[in-house]
């Protein structure tokens, strides 16, 4: 009895951050798949997680806040900034804005890489310990619930349509420019949020992690996933972070393995790994039973 | 004595006692050994490893052979961490070398700390590295040390009057460079024509090296990786800069004069080792170096090699028990009492002045040696 | 100092465009975002290193070997990843994953096979000569740079304006569906699409790598970054764009590093791009109307 706990012990000591990990990238895979669902394919989410990150840091380094208090700071910092570049950013549509916002993400990273309040280069050292695996938890719970919600509601409909055909949309009455910006401001709060609990549980951060390379990775998460509903960013998010600590017994190898199997999943399961329909169809085969 | 089944279990049980009281003596190494860090994690992996070597074919420390558990750390903190965690809580290593960059090393270090196991870096010179806590150490000579020494030196030499400077402005490494050299200029006072930057992964430096140009420098100062440093170097030659250089730790790498060749004729630079450096431990070094990997040795591997004999050297005075939190106690405590003379030449701790007081860890004491580059090789600077 | 610059501007500005060339190749003709491009422009540097190194090639040859390398490389995606996801109608980002995947890949293998250090060409493989005119440095080297991007760029340009195939490409960018109904190899000519676009990267790797002397497994990805930028400066899927857009990518760079400050060069181009995004989303010279079918 006693080495059950010994071992789920140290099991904690090894994999707790790696744990930890996992829920924040789920998070920014939710935060992708929010704007995805309203037809907005959005690339700055790495860079608000980073304003996020930086304002939640440098509001316990400085001005010593409540981790709370602190966390919400950490949403509301990149939900302002994505109310402000939202209005004339979210014009563009397609491929275009994916352009625009990655390029808003890089001068983000810029601009913190430049500050001397951030930094800089050398980042921001000794944030302490303060995110427990109940605020990831719950946090990650809550988000889900939220999106979950909001997918039923009207606006969730609404989001829809937007993503199915915008002129329609419009011509129906809808606010396409409102339902845009609340999706938008939705998903940097998310991912800000994200942010600030990473930088509390890993006692450093710099503008390198929220760059380009960091943006593509997320969005490869969700789409990996599956992005027909909640289910799939969250299941994209855990296996693309687990996939390099399971790998890592090819040591030397271990790169070329996780591209391939990025190649692979890509190849045979091209709708992403949770598709709906696909699963319920494998679901009656197996089972005999139609839902 | 017959073979009964209980004998045999005696034997074998007795085999298996004696078998672990010759226990290794594992030694976590966590060093990025892919992405953009690995050129330093690979040269460091193989000072580890041909230190470890040499030792164990001495038959160990103490009839205990050392071994290695290694791991990929990939430049990334996170990774870092999850490392450091693995070596710490699952393999139960005595401690940890490593991470390779400053970044990893905030990001790991505390945990190592938190755990009160030695985390040890070999390559780690940002400020505040020691300041995470008494368990962290590194033989790393920090830049504060060893700048003011190569600015005066080279400013006495060659008269100057007034210098240009060009630094990495998005690398912890090359900025905090720069900052211990706008310190040391300050102190010197001498004058900065202009200072230009540029960003990791850039190869061209002909627009902000004409702009030093038209300052018409004496020397150009430079916090800068060995990998900008070398092109820096030739688009200079190549755009009629004549001045000489004077680098950072940086540039402490016998490839960036392979490539620059006649480029860096004259550069001044300050470092702890160098593969010219006569002393007998660093001439069997590098060639052993040589002959198991085929490569010259780097200041890493370097320094890799004598973090390894520091700790094997403090090993051997020290009784382990056998109790994991114990013995990383014990050497936590004896430590920083480790002096020996190195491939980087005689070595000690000193401890770390943190910023506010608090307990912290250990740095080097080490004096760097000045070298100027003559025929595209360090010389060790011996004129006033 | 400012005809230095200039002259830095346009050697950097040259490589990026020829770059990106092949990056918007990709995109107007196969509609996919190919973020392996960044990788074979590696691989093409690698495989004229080795040519020049172990076989002993002359440099001209080991370039026409990088073209065919990445080419090869680039064609060995197209077939075995591209085309079963077009098969497959795949959602458009799909193919994007993929060719992250395949990035991943090559930058591994490249470093198992060459190692981390950074590699450089044999000093006398390089052509040596330097002129100096004035208060201007001008290397042979850069000569040539420039005008092999010159050469390669016009005579893809010729080839899309002016020749059958030229047309049959713009038929696909315009709606593959409508140009396989008028009877073009659709299929045929993505293969060739990305045979040449791969190509024109690797020799652009060749280029880079030979004026700066520097080749490592992870170069790929800062000139991804800015081949992403130029693209959208110049318009994507339009060939005019990419030229214009890589030399006002690297005027951009140098003067602002130049005239500005150094620290805000990279801020300067990006910052550019999203206020010209904001203006006019179709870059310099891209096609307003997103594409059909």
């Amino acid at each position: 009895m006693s080495s059950m706990a010994t071992w789920f012990n140290d099991f904690w000591s090894t994999y707790s951050t790696l744990v930890f990990t996992v829920g924040v990238h789920a998070m920014m895979a939710l935060s992708l798949w929010l704007t995805l669902s309203c037809g907005l394919l959005s690339l700055a989410n790495a860079a608000f997680m980073g304003i996020g990150a930086y304002a939640s840091a440098l509001l316990t380094l400085q001005a010593g806040w409540s981790f709370p208090a602190v966390l919400l700071a950490g949403g509301v910092a990149p939900a302002l900034v994505a109310l402000v570049i939202g209005v004339p950013v979210l014009r563009l549509s397609g491929v275009y804005l994916a352009m625009a916002t990655l390029a808003f993400g890089e001068v983000v990273r810029i601009t913190i890489l430049n500050m001397d309040i951030t930094g800089g280069p050398e980042g921001l050292n000794g944030i302490p310990l303060a995110t427990e695996g109940w605020h990831i938890l719950l946090l990650l719970a809550l988000t889900i619930y939220v999106l979950h919600r909001l997918r039923r509601s009207k606006v969730g409909r609404a989001f829809e349509s937007i993503k199915e055909d915008e002129v329609a949309a419009r011509l129906m009455g809808i606010n396409v420019a409102r339902y845009k910006l609340l999706a938008f401001v939705l998903g940097s709060f998310i991912a800000g949020v994200a942010g600030a609990l990473n930088a509390h549980f890993t006692f450093f951060i710099s503008p390198r992690e929220y760059g380009f390379e960091n943006a593509v990775d997320f969005l490869t998460m969700t789409v990996l996933g599956g992005t027909s509903g909640l289910v799939g960013p969250i299941l994209g998010g855990t296996i693309l972070t687990l996939l390099p600590e399971l790998l890592r017994f090819l040591h030397d190898f271990r790169s070329l393995v996780n591209g391939a199997v990025l190649v692979l999943v890509v190849l045979f399961l091209p709708k992403g790994i949770w598709e709906p329909r696909r699963v319920r169809a494998w679901w009656v085969r197996r089972t005999g039973v139609s839902k | 004595m017959r073979l009964t089944p209980r004998s045999f279990a005696l034997t074998l049980s007795l085999t298996c006692a004696a078998m672990a009281q010759a226990a290794d003596i594992k030694l976590g190494v966590a060093e990025a050994l892919s992405g953009g860090a690995a050129q330093y994690g690979l040269a460091i992996r193989n000072g580890f490893q041909l230190a470890a070597d040499e030792i164990n074919a001495k038959g160990g420390v103490n009839g205990d052979k050392i071994q290695l558990v290694i791991e990929d750390e990939q430049g990334k903190k996170e990774e870092a961490i999850n490392v450091v965690k693995k070596l710490v809580f699952q393999d139960k290593v005595l401690m940890v070398f490593g991470p390779t960059l400053s970044n990893s090393m905030f990001a790991g270090g505390p945990v190592g700390n938190a755990a009160k196991t030695v985390m040890f870096g070999t390559s780690v010179t940002a400020n505040g590295i020691t300041d995470i806590g008494p368990y962290v150490f590194r033989n790393s000579v920090m830049e504060s040390d060893v700048l003011p020494v190569t600015v005066a030196t080279a400013q006495k030499f060659y008269k100057l009057k007034k210098v240009a400077v060009i630094y990495g402005n998005d690398d912890a490494f090359t900025k905090s460079g720069y900052d211990v050299f706008k310190g040391v200029l300050a102190d010197l006072k001498l004058p900065v024509t202009t200072t230009e930057t540029y960003v990791k992964g850039d190869v061209d430096f002909k627009a902000q090296l004409t702009k030093i140009k038209a300052t018409e420098p004496d020397a150009v100062v430079c916090s800068c990786l060995a990998e900008e440093a070398a092109n820096i170097m030739i688009q200079a030659r190549g755009l009629g800069i004549k001045a000489p250089f004077i680098g950072g730790n940086g540039f402490n790498s016998p490839k960036l004069f392979e490539i620059s060749k006649l480029a860096g004729e004259g550069t001044f630079v300050g470092s702890p080792w160098s593969n010219t450096n006569p002393a007998p431990v660093n001439k069997a070094f590098v060639a052993a170096y040589v002959k198991k990997y085929d490569a010259q040795p780097n200041q890493f591997a370097a320094q890799a090699y004598d973090a390894l004999s520091i700790v094997a050297a403090t090993l051997k005075d020290v009784k382990l028990s056998g109790d994991l939190s114990a013995d990383r106690e014990t050497l936590k405590n004896a430590l920083p009492k480790a002096s020996i003379s190195g491939a980087t030449g005689p070595f000690k701790f000193r401890p770390a002045k943190t910023k506010d007081g608090k307990v912290g860890g250990w740095d080097a004491d080490q004096k760097p040696f000045i070298y100027v580059v003559r025929g595209g090789k360090f010389t060790l600077f011996e004129g006033k | 100092m400012l005809e230095q610059q200039l002259l830095n501007a346009l050697t950097l500005g040259s490589v990026y465009a020829l770059f990106a060339l092949g990056f918007t190749l990709v995109f107007g003709v196969l509609a996919v975002i190919n973020l392996s491009h960044g990788a074979l422009f590696m691989v093409g540097s690698y495989a004229a290193l080795a040519m020049v190194t172990r076989f002993n090639a002359p440099l001209w040859l080991a370039m026409l070997g990088a073209m065919l390398v990445s080419g090869t490389l680039g064609l060995l995606v197209d077939v075995l990843v591209l085309k079963p996801l077009r098969l497959r109608n795949a959602p458009h980002l799909i193919p994007m994953i993929a060719t992250i995947g395949v990035s991943i890949m090559l930058t591994s293998a490249a470093q198992g096979l060459f190692g981390a250090e950074a590699m450089r060409f044999p000093e006398e493989t390089l052509p040596a000569g330097e002129y100096i005119v004035g208060d201007v440095h001008v290397r042979a080297l850069e000569i040539a740079i420039v005008l092999i991007s010159f050469i390669l760029m016009a005579v893809m340009f010729t080839i899309l304006k002016r020749t059958q195939l030229g047309r049959a490409l713009r038929a696909i960018s315009e709606s593959p569906k409508a140009a396989w109904l008028l009877g073009i190899p659709v299929e045929r000519l993505f293969h060739a699409t990305s045979f040449v676009a791969s190509a024109l990267g690797g020799i652009a790797g060749v280029l880079i790598a030979l004026d700066f002397n520097a080749i490592t497994p992870g170069m790929g990805q800062p000139m991804l970054h800015k081949g992403v930028a130029v693209i959208i400066l110049g318009g994507m899927g339009d060939i005019r764009g990419a030229l214009i857009g890589g030399l006002f990518l690297g005027f951009a760079e140098v003067i602002s590093k130049a005239y500005l400050s150094s620290q805000m060069g990279d801020a300067v181009a990006f910052g550019l791009l999203f206020l010209i995004l904001l203006v006019r989303p179709a870059g310099l010279f891209g096609r307003q109307l997103e594409r059909k079918a």
